[in-house]
């Protein structure tokens, strides 16, 4: 896929003339801090929306939007680039399948990432789903476990279908906090992120709205229920979190396949094998000596001619 | 005038053992022990030998009627010894005459009076005037009548000597006590005349004369008293032997030792003389308690008979009968089946001196027989056979039966004979001796076998076809006991179908080399080189609960393994060696696989899930040292096994094979069982509950194969589960607990596992237990009972819940 030319970034064009000045505002900044090239990974489950955030996001229709079937087997790779400055957006199939994370997509994903650096994860999940289940963790361990848990670092939380109106008559953002807070808190479990890591909660959770029925202000940028325009928002998010100070997550062998376990203690094992045989070996002999020592033996055998003592 | 009445006692313990001399060689890798068949049969034989010298009045002679108890005895508790299957127990005994009696001191019938002032036999011997004597002229069942009127009292010798008389009933009369004694009173089994005989009238005087001089009485008379129906009434009364009390007893062993032979009294003698005589003889007994060896009667029998003298007050025959009974039964329930009581001397004295003789062995032979029994120098080496010998069985100890039997059970173990007999016989050379003869037909040394058999495979919808029937088989051959060392070559090979015998080929080869460190040297090294190759389904590619079948990967390994085995004791034992094999895996169509299979969702079948081997080729080879130390001091109370084991397995690797394989794969197996109840031990009686604790954890550093992995589930590891079901991991954990309860002669448990992969199922390459979704640990609960052989037991699996019923066969732990 390194091959695949870089085209220069034309969809940013569409979008209304204050999200481009917002975004290349955000953009300028990115190069003043010396990043020039900015590699998101969009995953999630299936049909939660990362292909159409893509989509949003680059302005073009450069990935294939289904609403049944899931995209494609493969994870796709789209590189735009704008005065200097490349983003890379790397789509993946949903992670589920048949109720289970589907490992060999998993390993697609992998493989398709090797010797990648990852900027950014864009964790992508709908607002509207009312309940996080095990699925959910599942999937949330499955990435901590191919990538490490220091990818959250490096993660955004998005929900999609941000524009509903919650059931119940509940307040939007009520329902936002309350729907944010549940996934965290999946998050948090499936990354095994623990209470001490600070930066654990300062995942951001952003809204996305991919639908052409979006909402839009006076600027024709397509905003949320709140009124903020979310693709500047989204990216300024993305921004942020780039710059944060943690490293990027490199993909290489070793953190694909793991450490291999073949290796790990092989230069103790001489040791091993001594402590085995002075520790377990040894003692085990000496428990049979004393078996055959301790031993029941009949009286026939104890009693012998010259053992019986003659007593009147 | 005293003589010495030979007396004889016939007991020849021989012990046979028939070993089924076919072996069979299935296809697993292991050898199965040959099937011995158990049978046990009991000749008893007693033959009468006629006293040498006709008993005089001098001499007492005891004599028990039955000396069966004892050959009762040892047969049954040789058939619950297991080790072999007929036996015929026949001691020949020759008597040892006995001692000179001490003159004044000496007891002696003295012509039937005398009260013990007589010229003292001092001695008693034991006599077997055995009633199959009389009974063999018992099969003329005609008998005559008296021909008398009725109740008249008839003296014996009034009767006539041409006809049988049939007693009807027999009598004794006490004139002692003035009372008749019952049937149940110790003198009745010395009279070999029972109710209901035909007898003459010469058997009927030997028999009164045999009564008179046998010692036990002072007088004793015989009459008859006739019945209207033609028949007889013996009535035997008489007067008991007493002397005077004592207060102290000795037991001396008189084993070995050279018989002094009486001077003749010269019936000239002045009383001066007499007198000169008794205190030589008296002295000469002195000499002989000397010189006597200590005997292993223990102290509570001796006081248990000085309570019985102390009780007694005067020693009658009574009672130096019960206590010669009392002295033999310790001797023959601690199986000194050779010991018996010889003699009582010292009568008249403060002292009951009780002459034993134990039964020392002065001889122990080693012979071969051929299939008819005849003498043939064997191929087998004596000192293979020597050292499975306890050394009780060895010169100057005193036979014992039970070391019989541990011989007996020692060398069956060698497998080299079809039939084994230990045999005490007397020497003759040496009165009170006993020659253990050993007594064994060997095995064929080559045996070739071929066994074939027809399988039917269920062919489309369930019923045999024609097509499906294979010819299968074994070949096998054997070369037994080379250079008569026990060492031995077999190899076996078999298929499931001839035609095409490279679908399923299981081959073994072994040479085994015992006394390593020389067959005298007590060290029991055995060396052991084998060519194998086994084929096994790896139950690292099974799926979990929920997943469909998963492609099955078989595992064949074929290679070469040394070890050398050091038995400790007959459980506990130390093996080490080295094996070099060449491990393939294949898929079901026998196609090398590389890597696990898995079924997509959609279908489909991808072959990427872990690999199965360490090389990525699908074949490796590797070199590794594999030693195993097992302890075992279980043993079985009552059918009820307590006790500890102990097992440590350690696979080394040496860097040597594809790859450069270098590895440590360790397991270590501890299993309690633990009596929760003191029993009291013995056959018949109930076992104790018993609770078994069983810990095995299993690990490997250094490069695992994926068919090295140590999986979880399965009847031997978590039950209530499928063999690896539960997982595939690097490091595993698994403990159970099981309650056994007797119920009538079985036991039912209820037990609770739990296994563990201690999170190491992604230290496997591949992770085959992620792959297929398996959780890596779970735990079970149940009950079950024992029929025999099978368990039949109810198992909830804990992932699930569900629960369902297993029959399995042989033990879990």
């Amino acid at each position: 896929m390194a091959s695949q030319l870089i085209r220069e970034w034309v969809g940013i064009q569409q979008f209304p003339a204050s999200t481009q000045t917002k975004l290349l505002d955000l953009l300028g900044k990115l190069k003043h801090e010396n990043v020039s090239t900015l590699t998101i990974l969009v995953m999630g489950k299936g049909g939660v929306g990362k292909s159409s955030t893509v989509n949003s996001i680059i302005g073009e229709r450069v990935v294939a939007v289904s609403a049944f079937q899931s995209e494609g087997p493969r994870p796709v790779m789209i590189s735009r680039s704008r005065a200097g400055f490349t983003l890379n957006i790397i789509d993946t199939p949903g992670l589920i399948e048949g109720g289970y994370v589907n490992d060999q997509t998993l390993e697609i994903i992998k493989r398709f990432l090797l010797d990648r650096t990852i900027d950014i994860l864009l964790y992508v999940d709908r607002l509207d789903a009312y309940r996080v289940d095990n699925l959910d963790k599942q999937v949330i361990k499955a990435i901590t476990d191919s990538f490490g848990k220091e990818i959250w670092r490096r993660a955004l939380v998005v929900l999609t279908h941000a524009q509903l109106s919650p059931p119940d008559g509940l307040e939007y953002d009520l329902f936002f906090y309350k729907r944010s807070e549940a996934l965290m808190k999946i998050v948090k479990l499936g990354a095994r992120i623990r209470k001490q890591d600070t930066w654990g909660s300062s995942v951001p959770v952003v809204l996305v709205e991919n639908s052409g029925r979006c909402n839009k202000n006076e600027d024709d940028e397509k905003i949320l229920p709140d009124g903020t325009a979310w693709i500047p928002n989204l990216v300024k998010k993305m921004t942020d979190v780039a710059l944060n100070g943690s490293k990027a997550i490199l993909v290489d062998k070793k953190l694909i396949e793991g450490p291999n376990p073949n290796r790990r203690w092989k230069e103790f094992i001489p040791l091993i094998f001594a402590l085995q045989y002075f520790f377990i070996i040894k003692p085990i002999q000496g428990a049979i000596k004393s078996d055959i020592a301790k031993e029941a033996r009949p009286s026939w055998e104890l009693r012998d001619v010259g053992a019986a003592s003659r007593k009147f | 005038m005293p003589t010495f009445a030979a007396s004889s006692h016939l007991l020849n313990p021989t012990l046979t053992h028939s070993l089924s001399s076919r072996r069979r060689f299935p296809s697993s890798s292991q050898n199965p022990k040959p099937l011995t068949s158990l049978k046990c049969h009991l000749s008893s034989s007693s033959s009468s030998s006629s006293p040498s010298d006709p008993p005089t009045s001098d001499c007492l002679s005891v004599k028990p009627l039955n000396p069966s108890p004892l050959l009762d005895s040892i047969p049954k508790s040789l058939a619950s010894a297991a080790a072999a299957a007929s036996f015929a127990i026949l001691l020949r005994f020759s008597p040892i005459g006995g001692g000179g009696g001490g003159g004044g001191n000496g007891f002696g019938g003295g012509g039937g009076g005398g009260g013990g002032d007589g010229s003292g036999g001092g001695f008693w011997e034991r006599l077997f005037s055995s009633p199959a004597a009389i009974a063999d002229e018992q099969q003329n069942p005609e008998w005559d009548s008296h021909g008398l009127p009725a109740n008249i009292v008839v003296q014996l010798n009034k009767l006539s000597g041409f006809k049988k008389y049939k007693l009807s009933e027999i009598l004794f009369f006490d004139r002692r006590r003035w009372t008749t004694v019952g049937t149940e009173d110790s003198f009745f089994e010395m009279v070999s005349l029972r109710p209901g005989g035909i007898y003459t009238k010469a058997q009927l005087q030997k028999e009164l004369e045999t009564l008179a001089t046998c010692g036990m009485f002072e007088k004793v008379d015989m009459e008859g008293k006739t019945k209207p129906d033609g028949t007889l009434s013996l009535t035997i009364s008489f007067t008991e032997s007493t002397w005077q009390s004592a207060d102290k007893f000795r037991c001396i062993n008189v084993g070995l030792m050279p018989q002094t032979k009486p001077i003749e009294m010269d019936p000239d003698m002045t009383d001066k003389e007499k007198l000169e005589y008794y205190r030589s003889q008296e002295k000469d007994y002195r000499r002989r308690i000397d010189r006597a060896r200590p005997c292993m009667l223990p102290m509570s029998v001796h006081r248990e008979i000085l309570q019985m003298l102390r009780d007694q007050g005067k020693v009658s025959a009574r009672l130096l009968q019960k206590i010669r009974d009392r002295v033999q039964k310790w001797y023959h329930d601690e199986g000194y089946a050779c010991a018996q009581v010889v003699n009582f001397g010292n009568l008249n004295t403060k002292e009951v001196v009780c002459e034993v003789v134990e039964g020392d062995i002065t001889q122990l032979v080693i012979q071969f027989q051929d299939k008819l029994g005849n003498v043939v120098e064997g191929n087998t080496q004596t000192p293979v056979i020597r050292r499975e010998l306890p050394k009780q069985l060895r010169q100057s100890h005193v036979f014992n039966i039970e070391a019989g039997k541990q011989a007996l059970r020692n060398i069956n173990s060698l497998a080299l004979f079809s039939n084994i007999e230990v045999n005490p016989r007397p020497d003759e050379k040496n009165e009170g001796g006993i020659i253990v003869e050993i007594k064994l037909k060997e095995l064929e040394q080559k045996q070739a076998e071929v066994s074939t058999e027809w399988s039917i495979v269920p062919g489309r919808g369930g019923r045999p076809t024609l097509a499906s029937l294979q010819p299968g088989g074994t070949v096998s051959f054997e070369h037994r006991n080379i250079k008569g060392l026990n060492r031995s070559i077999l190899g076996s090979v078999t298929t499931s179908n001839f035609f095409n015998p490279q679908d399923d080929l299981a081959f073994k080869l072994e040479y085994v080399h015992p006394y390593l460190d020389g067959v005298t040297n007590p060290r029991n090294r055995t060396l052991r080189a084998s060519c194998f190759n086994s084929r096994k389904l790896s139950p690292v590619f099974t799926g979990g609960p929920g997943v469909d079948e998963v492609p099955p990967i078989w595992v064949d390994r074929a290679g070469l393994k040394a070890n050398i085995t050091e038995n400790f004791t007959r459980q506990s034992k130390f093996t080490y060696g080295l094996v070099m094999e060449e491990v393939t895996t294949r898929d079901e169509s026998s196609h090398i696989s590389p890597y696990g299979q898995r079924v997509l969702p959609s279908g489909g079948i991808s072959a990427d899930g872990p690999p199965t081997t360490l090389s990525g080729t699908g074949i490796d080879r590797l070199a590794f040292l594999q030693a195993n130390i097992t302890r075992d001091n279980t043993k079985y109370v009552n059918g009820a096994i307590v006790g500890q084991r102990n097992v440590f397995q350690l696979d080394q690797g040496l860097g040597i094979g594809s790859n450069f394989p270098f590895f440590n794969r360790h397991q270590l197996t501890c299993t309690g069982f633990i009596q929760l109840k003191q029993v009291e031990e013995g056959a018949g009686k109930p076992p104790p509950p018993v609770l078994v604790l069983h810990g095995h954890y299993g690990g490997c550093v250094g490069d695992l194969p994926s068919y090295d992995a140590f999986t979880l589930g399965g009847p031997y590891s978590v039950r209530g589960y499928n063999m690896g079901e539960l997982g595939a991991a690097r490091n595993i954990l698994e403990l159970a607990a099981e309650l056994r309860i007797p119920v009538k002669n079985t036991h039912m448990y209820v037990f609770a596992e739990h296994g563990n992969d201690l999170g190491s199922s992604k230290l496997v390459k591949g992770n085959p237990t992620e792959v297929y979704r398996r959780m890596g640990h779970g735990s079970s609960y149940g009950l079950g009972a024992k029929f025999g052989l099978v368990r039949a037991e109810y198992a909830v699996d804990h992932n699930s819940g569900t629960g369902s019923l297993f029959l399995r066969f042989g033990e879990r732990f």
